[in-house]
């Protein structure tokens, strides 16, 4: 360990050290290791766990406003429906930040995490859901687009690897 | 009388006073090689980095237009004046800057015996004119009246004097080794490359040359992580992108005049392509600049940025050290050879 620290040298090793750095990046010029995903072609899967855009389920919701309550980006709001007694939870992407206390803390189990996260807005509007357009299926606009969904692999050699699922 | 008119415009066009500094290897051709260079630049550093780099645009070609696109954006982008700008030094210092990376081709011989306006003292003279560039950037940083603008432009300034007299001494090393400041002169004289004669003044004017055109890892000036782009913080639009293309054909200036004093200039001549145009007879120049060029912003990719203070380090105490024993060098070469 203590041969790794680096100590200032004489004109010479400094030389030396410059050559070695320029070497090993045309090393790498002339490597065809890659580790980018061309996202519009490719997307990496990510699973399960992912918090990305949440998804409501109106027939499962009790309106009880939990979500709202615990929301620490003030981005979950009840609203009231024309023609509806109780109230429902609407979402505000300007402002949510995926902490997914939401989806913790629903009782009726009305939210949850979907792994959609590539979307993008011309307005800021379109960005607020209020709850009719909230109980919609999240697609990725790439996977729709065809895009081949990818998974990630970690490599000795180039670090990430991207296998086709 | 048409024909007569327009091939006395033509003769006009092709002599050296014109072809030179407009044509090759002057504006035309540092169009070009900013077009190619710059994404050569991102290309390169993007295969270090294991990415793509550019490559949507024109894919066959891996994004070869990306600048060309880039360019036709900065066009129609609505260059923004900052209120309290000072308006005209900050309109005027980008377009000032360009006209004085633009005038010293000129004075580059390109060929034998083709240089635009034949001075028998070019290399300071394109030197000087390249160091007009600082206070320009100084002008800049100033008018636009930005705390970033205001620190790039100490920052220019520290940089300053840690390059410019560097830089100086290392090409009067090998002026003084040849006995002549005219660059065609050194040219004709030179029968070993002249990185071999004086590798400590090579070395030092590569290094300094890097400082000059602000490339990583001396891009202190600019500090895009830090001061988000030094003096260059608010231009926009067609301004912004006569700035940037400034310090690219500082850089192309200077690798010309690095080929020129270290690397043999146009030898070895082409005389075929001489019945093109005179000029493209020492093609040689040009192509071994264009990999000095390659290589220096190669360099992106391997190095982080120096602190300014180091940089200042490497100027006063490393740098200028070796320049004047570059000299010392020179001097001790002529006394042994008994000249060149
Ligand atoms: S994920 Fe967090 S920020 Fe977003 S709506 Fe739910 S509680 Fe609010
Ligand atoms: S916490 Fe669940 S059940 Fe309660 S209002 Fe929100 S979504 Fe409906």
């Amino acid at each position: 360990m203590a041969e790794d620290v680096y100590k200032p040298g004489n004109l010479l090793t400094s030389l030396k050290r410059h050559a070695a750095a320029i070497a090993t990046g045309l090393r790498y010029l002339l490597s065809t290791k890659r580790m980018t995903v061309r996202y519009p072609e490719f997307l990496i899967d990510l699973g399960e766990g992912y918090r990305g855009m949440i998804r409501w389920r109106r027939e499962r919701c009790i309106s009880c406003g939990l979500c709202a309550q615990i929301c620490p980006a003030a981005a979950m709001k009840m609203y009231k429906l024309p023609g509806e007694k109780k109230m429902f939870p609407g979402i505000n992407y300007q402002r949510c930040i995926f902490c997914g206390f939401c989806v913790d803390v629903c009782p009726a189990f009305a939210l949850e995490h979907t792994p959609v996260h590539d979307l993008s807005y011309e307005e800021l509007d379109e960005m607020i859901y209020i709850p009719e357009r909230f109980d919609t299926e999240w697609v990725s606009p790439a996977l729709k687009e065809g895009a081949r969904p990818v998974k990630v692999v970690f490599d000795e050699e180039v670090g990430l690897r991207h296998e086709p699922k | 009388m048409t024909t007569g008119t327009i091939g006395r415009i033509v003769d006009f066009v092709l002599s050296p006073h014109i072809f030179a500094p407009l044509i090759y290897p002057g504006l035309l051709a540092a169009t070009l090689v900013l077009l190619t260079l710059i994404w050569a630049e991102r290309k390169m550093t993007a295969k270090v980095q294991l990415r793509y780099g550019p490559l949507y645009v024109l894919k066959p070609l891996g994004g070869a237009i990306q600048l060309i696109a880039d360019a036709i954006k900065f066009m129609f982008q609505e260059p923004i004046m900052p209120r309290n700008a000072d308006k005209w030094v900050f309109a005027l210092a980008p377009v000032a800057m360009m006209a004085f990376t633009i005038i010293p081709f000129a004075f580059i011989p390109a060929a034998p015996g083709f240089v635009g306006v034949d001075v028998e003292y070019s290399l300071p003279l394109v030197l000087s004119l390249s160091a007009l560039i600082p206070p320009l950037i100084l002008a800049t940083s100033w008018a636009a009246n930005n705390k970033f603008t205001l620190l790039g432009g100490v920052r220019e300034a520290f940089m300053m004097v840690a390059y410019e007299v560097s830089l100086f001494i290392a090409a009067f090393a090998v002026a003084s080794y040849y006995g002549t400041l005219s660059l065609s002169k050194i040219v004709e004289a030179q029968s070993v490359p002249g990185i071999i004669l004086n590798p400590i003044a090579a070395g030092v004017f590569f290094v300094t040359m890097l400082m000059t055109a602000s490339k990583l890892p001396y891009d202190i000036v600019e500090g895009e992580q830090e001061i988000v782009a030094g003096p260059f913080t608010e231009y926009s639009g067609i301004l912004y992108m006569l700035v940037m293309g400034a310090s690219y054909m500082e850089l192309y200036v200077l690798s010309l005049v690095f080929v020129e004093l270290f690397l043999g200039g146009w030898k070895p001549v082409i005389p075929a392509l001489a019945s093109i145009h005179p000029a493209f007879e020492g093609i040689s120049l040009f192509i071994k600049a264009y990999l000095v060029l390659l290589f220096a912003v190669f360099l992106r990719s391997v190095y982080a940025r120096y602190r300014l203070d180091q940089a200042l380090e490497i100027g006063w105490k490393k740098l200028f050290p070796l320049a004047l024993l570059s000299v010392i060098w020179s001097l001790a070469l002529l006394l042994v050879a008994g000249g060149a």
